[in-house]
């Protein structure tokens, strides 16, 4: 009898510590799947936003570019304009965006602007000049 | 006493297994989650990185711009390019403050007539200003330009001969 009430008394202390060690395991597994969840969600978003903005370089380079190309080109006394096909859902802008070519012992100071899709902005200043 | 210990000893072996996995499983995911955050860490960092190099390479292309046309205007002052004494400027563009030091250049070639002329070239270099001159190791661009004369001593043309993007 001792020997059963001991086994019997085993199995009482035990009774529901596994139902518990499972609610508890469930509910971190869960808090852990959806903090990788949202993490991977973040990163995804992150990774769109990076390659837009490497995009945007890229066209901020090439609009550059074109604007230094349509100086090239200036002559004394002369007009130039820029000229400049971005990607589509990207829009730019160049101020001022062409005019009286440069005297031959200044520069003109151009700002320029990138739009991406999803609205952000990107800024910069390039100096052209008459060869 | 056989049997009671039959029947304890596998219970008190599983208890708290469960819960080990768990852990161990959150562990794992953090490690995950802490790759994760590393690497968007790490992609918004190359990002203003490039930005920066971007807007540094133009802001040197823009001061040597504005130094050529600079020494353009210098050639009448001292009787043409070759004459000028070297020099340097600083300019600031997009954020960034650029030094450009400039030095003569000048060769004698003999044209397709037969005549020897003096070519007007000048060198110029640009570097992040830290207050000394630009060397080949902080050089963000280095480039050669050549002034075309009139007879009459006043630039008509420059022409870019070389034009390298270093840094």
């Amino acid at each position: 009898m001792g020997s059963r009430g001991g086994a019997a008394t085993g199995t009482r202390k035990n009774l529901g510590e596994t139902l518990v060690e499972v609610v508890i395991t469930v509910v971190i597994i869960g808090i852990t799947v959806t903090a990788l969840i949202s993490g991977l969600a973040t990163a995804a978003t992150s990774g769109a936003a990076h390659r837009e903005s490497v995009s945007a370089d890229a066209v901020m380079r090439n609009l550059a570019e074109s604007a230094k190309a349509a100086s090239d080109s200036c002559v004394l006394g002369g007009r130039y304009s820029i000229t400049y096909l971005p990607p589509t859902g990207y829009t730019t802008s160049v101020s001022p965006g062409g005019g009286v070519c440069p005297a031959p012992s200044s520069t003109t100071l151009l700002q320029l602007q990138v739009t991406t899709p999803s609205g952000a902005h990107q800024t910069m200043q390039v100096r052209v000049r008459t060869p | 006493m056989t049997r009671t210990s039959r029947t304890d000893r596998p219970v008190r072996g599983d208890r708290g297994a469960t819960l080990i996995i768990a852990i161990g499983f959150v562990v794992m995911i953090g490690a995950i989650a802490a790759g994760l955050s590393s690497l968007v860490v790490s992609a918004m960092g190359d990002r203003f990185i490039l930005a920066e190099l971007r807007d540094r390479q133009y802001a040197a292309d823009g001061a040597i711009e504005l130094a050529v046309a600079h020494v353009r205007s210098l050639d009448a002052a001292h009787g043409g390019t070759c004459s000028a004494p070297p020099g340097h400027i600083v300019d600031v563009l997009n954020e960034q403050s650029i030094r450009v030091d400039w030095k003569h250049s000048c060769t004698s070639v003999r044209g397709g007539d037969g005549v020897v002329v003096q070519q007007r070239n000048a060198t110029f270099v640009a570097c992040p200003d830290t207050g000394a001159a630009c060397t080949p190791s902080t050089a963000v661009i280095s480039a050669q330009i050549n002034f075309q004369q009139s007879t009459a001593g006043v630039v008509t043309h420059t022409y870019v001969q070389t034009w390298s993007v270093t840094g």
